[in-house]
Formats: structure tokens, sequence, C-alpha cells
């Protein structure tokens, strides 16, 4: 799109980051539409490994879902073979979008309108009237349906979690994981089996790269989530870390939950409210599931994929960007096949910290929405992130913004801002 | 105003009260009086705004979920005391209510609603819409809800849930 256009190649090659490096982001990088497309291009269709879906949303083989990478649309299947593979939602005729449910059972995938079929793996099995009618029409001699499958991703995934890519990236899942994050991934997926308890979908006017910075900034949380305040679920002045992989890109935001008191550090937050008791207190009545003293653990994993572990209250965050100014948010709730009922019972209870109506993640997507109205209102201005320095390092506690700054420094290299 | 399925023979006097329960219950959200919504719900209510996606597929994930009128009164508490939202109006509309069954404990009735969304300055939207599931228990002389599950037609929110159906 910028290449075609003249006018939009110098406006790219007119914006340029401003000299203080990652302790700034300049506003336009969640307004402009040519660095959204250039983020379509490097980012989500570029060598990225993309979160799909879950294993145990299509057990067997013919099972599908739809699950949409940036702008483009996928529909994850396992074959006869029980390898799961990712296609692109469009036919390889007209593009039209293939398949409309958002998951089920197929034996085969027929585009609904000139009934072009294909099999478990996107083969072009057969077209009508490919010989033509009476001798008349059809397709050209030369021909070959194995030349018009629908498009398949590289595929790769890890104890239950689908990734793909439009263009692979010389690494492994893992390796693009790095051991770091690859230790907080295998704490919540050691390939213990998992059972999805179901999907909440949000549309949030605000852009993508906000919901990671959200995650992987938890000065906000002591100061925006009374509730997780209040609670003791989350507090800076709990022991905590954020650790990186070496590039920056992917983020564990690590806390350990406190109780309900007062101490110097509450006192600055003005959230906080001892006055607040809950009427029924089975809402959060979190028990320890996990290896080791952390009991929130929230992964934002580049670029598309949050792994929430807040208490009992597991999730797949997926972000899904419209435009520069809207995505949606996905995410699939789950728990282990084994989960005796009152685990299942739990998890649910403290589902109603998340999703579009959570007590708690209400205030991320107000704030989003309200932090995407300043930008655009600003958009010659720039943000400021200088919490805990103005560098990219690991560090043993919250007061911090360290791993936005090394979201900011992955994104400018693959950006080439 | 509620209608009775056909073959339900409901005294006038019952259809009455059931109407007087649904328009009071309007009338409290309407007017935003969110800590009367507890009352309107027996002790052990069951209490859930779910998606037709994960309703259909017998997913058990809901928006918002309570199993008690206390956890209800912690839903309005968080909603006063706790959650940062911007301005904004939520109206109701709820319509052809319908008597399903008389059980020995409780009565069932099914509804559609509307709600309509209006941010500061800007023009009022369609916000969800969708099917109420009921069931009203006679709680010692007042009628209540001992479930109330909002099924919404849309898979996705604008934005934010801020308060109850």
């Amino acid at each position: 799109m910028a290449a075609a256009d003249g006018g939009a190649v110098s406006g790219l090659a007119a914006r340029h980051w401003p000299a203080a490096g990652p302790s700034r982001v300049p506003n336009w990088v969640y307004t402009d539409p040519d660095i959204f497309a250039r983020e379509q291009e490097r980012i989500f269709e570029g060598p990225s490994w993309l979160y799909v879906c879950l294993d145990a949303e299509i057990p067997n083989p013919g099972d599908f879902t739809r699950s949409r990478l940036g702008r483009r649309e996928v529909v994850a299947v396992r074959g006869n073979d029980g390898a799961v593979r990712v296609l692109l939602n469009s036919c390889a005729h007209r593009s039209m979008q293939v398949c409309g449910a958002n998951r089920g059972t197929a034996k085969e995938f027929i585009c609904p309108y000139h009934q072009w079929t294909y099999d478990l793996e996107g083969k072009l099995l057969g077209v009508p009237f490919r010989r033509g009618f009476r001798g008349q029409g059809g397709m050209p001699e030369d021909f070959r349906p194995d030349e018009h499958g629908l498009q398949q991703l590289a595929v790769a995934s890890r104890h239950g979690v689908v990734f793909a890519s439009f263009n692979q990236p010389n690494e492994t899942l893992e390796d693009y994981l790095g051991p770091t994050m690859l230790g907080w991934f295998d704490r919540v997926f050691s390939g213990r089996p998992l059972k999805v308890l179901g999907y909440q979908r949000q549309r949030l006017p605000s852009n993508w790269k906000l919901m990671f910075e959200n995650i992987k900034d938890p000065y906000h949380a002591s100061l925006l989530h009374v509730f997780l305040v209040t609670f003791g679920l989350f507090r800076l002045d709990q022991q905590s870390a954020i650790e990186m992989d070496d590039t920056g890109r992917h983020c564990a935001m690590i806390s350990r939950r406190g109780a309900q008191e007062t101490n110097e550090a509450t006192a600055q937050m003005s959230a906080f409210r001892q006055d607040l008791r809950l009427a029924d207190p089975r809402l959060l009545e979190p028990v320890r599931e996990f290896p080791g003293d952390a009991t929130v653990a929230m992964q934002t994993i580049w670029p598309n994929l949050i792994v929430q572990q807040q208490s009992n209250g597991l999730a797949m965050r997926q972000i899904v960007p419209l435009d520069a100014g809207n995505f949606d948010l996905v995410w699939t709730h789950f728990g282990y096949a084994d989960d005796p009922p009152e685990m299942t019972e739990r998890r649910l209870r403290q589902s109603n910290l998340f999703g579009p109506g959570g007590l708690v993640s209400v205030d991320d997507g107000e704030a989003m929405m309200l932090s995407q109205v300043g930008i655009a209102g600003n958009e010659g201005g720039e943000c400021l992130v200088e919490m805990g320095g103005r560098e990219v390092a690991n560090v043993p506690h919250m007061v911090t913004e360290t791993a936005i700054r090394g979201f900011y420094q992955h994104y400018r290299a693959v950006m080439g801002l | 105003m509620i209608a009775a399925a056909s073959g339900l023979d409901a005294p006038l006097e019952l259809r009455a009260r059931l109407a007087d329960l649904y328009a009071a219950y309007d009338d409290a959200l309407g007017e935003g009086d969110y800590e009367r919504w507890p009352e309107f719900f027996t002790e052990a209510c069951v209490y859930k705004i779910i998606s037709r996606e994960n309703y259909d597929a017998g997913l058990p994930l809901a928006m918002l979920q309570a199993e008690s009128r206390g956890m209800l009164t912690d839903r309005v508490a968080a909603l006063r005391k706790t959650t940062l939202y911007a301005p904004r109006f939520v109206r109701r509309l709820v319509g052809s209510i319908v008597l399903r069954a008389i059980e020995a404990d409780s009565m069932r009735l099914s509804s559609s609603f509307a709600l309509f969304q209006t941010m500061l300055n800007e023009p009022s939207e369609v916000f969800l819409c969708g099917r109420l599931y009921d069931r009203v228990a006679d709680d010692a002389g007042t009628l209540r809800f001992a479930e109330r599950i909002c099924v919404t037609d849309a898979t996705l929110v604008p934005t934010s849930l801020i308060f109850p159906i």
C-alpha cells in the first residue's frame, strides 16, 4: 500500500523516532494508517509465530476453528492424520470466505460460491464443470488443481498451544520464545490436557499495542485497579518481577499475592479501600496450583498473545488488530481436563475479574479507550516511558515501565523506525 | 404485559404481580438505582450474562456470573467504588414477556431485551440485544428472580460491559 502511493512513502519516511529512544513513544505509532499497514506486513505477516488456537478446541480429525491473525482470517483444522493445519480462509478461485462457522467438524471445505471443494489439508479436490458441459467451457487444459489449494501456513505447536506464521521464522517456536519465557510458558502448559471453558470477545476503540503495553505495565495495576489492590491480588509492594526474553519482545510480569493490609506503599495508592469487604467471599478463594510462589504470571508473547494466569483464572487473550484505532480482544478461558468440579467452579468464579465485564479488566478497556482519545487529539505528542529508568533490563520489582521499553526496542528494529 | 404461553392458564392476579416485578426491576435499573438491584433476587439466586456462542455450545463461561445475592451486592459495590469507566447511559427495553411454565417452586419466563448505550457527546447506539431466561419464585410473599440468564446475540461486546442487564 505504501509503495504504490508516493505520498504515503514520504509520509512514513518523514517519521523519526524521538532521539531519547525507547523511553519515548511517538503518538503517531498509534494513529498513522501507514504505520498500521507496515505492521501488518512486517509483524503479522512477517517472521513471527502467531497464536492461533488451543489443541483442545479441535481434538478430533475434522474439527476446525476459525482464527484471525492480524487482518487475515485462517481456519485451523485437524487432519485425518491427527496433525493441525492452518489454512487461509479464502478460496483459491475468487477469494471468498470458505468457512463461515466459528468452529465445528467437517469432512471437507466447500466454498459456497462455486462449490470448489478442499480436503482437510487444503488440497483442491474438485471444481464443478472443470471439463465444461457438452464440450463447451470449463477450465483450461493446463489447469492443475494441485496448484490451487488453500494457502497453508507454517505451523508450530507446544504442549497444546498452536502457533502459525505466514513467513516461517528461522527459529523454532522454542527459540522464538527463548529460555526465560519458555519456563513461564511451560508452567501453565506442561502438557497436561486442557479444557476450554468458553470465549469472551470485546472490540476496543484503541490501538492494539496499547493492550500489550497495559500488560507490560505493572505500575498502573496498583493505581488503576482498586479491586486488585484492595483484595491483595496484585500490588507493587508485593514481591514481583519483570522478566523479558533477550529481544525484549516477550515479557512475563510476575507477582505474589499479599493480604488485605495497609503499609507505606498502600498509603500512596489512593485506590486502596480498607473499608471494602466482599459480601460473598467465594468470588476470591484462590488455591495454589503451580510450582513456585508466583500467584500471578502474565505473559505477553509477540505479536498477538497474552497468556493470563491470575490466581486460578487462566486465559489466552488474542489480540486482533482491525485498524490503527481499533482491535478485537478474543479471550479463551480454560482449565485442565482433569480439574475436579470445584476447581472448574473456582475458575469460573474468578473469571468475573476478566473479560468485557471483568471487575478488573473493565478498567483496562476503558483506560485504553481514553488513551486512544488523548493520543488522537495529540498526534504530534509523545508518551513518556521513564518509570524505573531509561534502559531495558529485567528487574525484581514493579515500579517500572522497562517491559514497554523492551517492546518498543524490538518494534523499532522490526519496523525500521 | 405478561403473556401466558398457549395452554397455560395463569390467574390474572399472578400475571399482574409478575408484570409489577418486571416493571419495578426496569424502573430501578432505568433510574440507575443499582443498590436496589440485588433486592429483586432470592438469596441463593443465579445471575449470568452469557454470549449465545457459549450458551449454545454448552460452554459455562459467562461475562458476568453470580451465585448469590451477596455476589450481586459485590458487583454493585465494585461499580460504585472500584471500577473506572467513562460516563455513559445504558437504556434497557424488555418486551414480549412470556410465562412458559409454572413449576412447584418457581415459574419460568422468557423475554427479549435490547440495550442502548449513549456515551458523552456521542449518539445513542445499540449496545447488546438478546433473550432473558428467568425463573421467578415466591420468596415469603414477594416475587423475586431465583435465576436470570441473559443470553446476548452478539459474541462481541463493544468496549466494556459496565452495568447489569
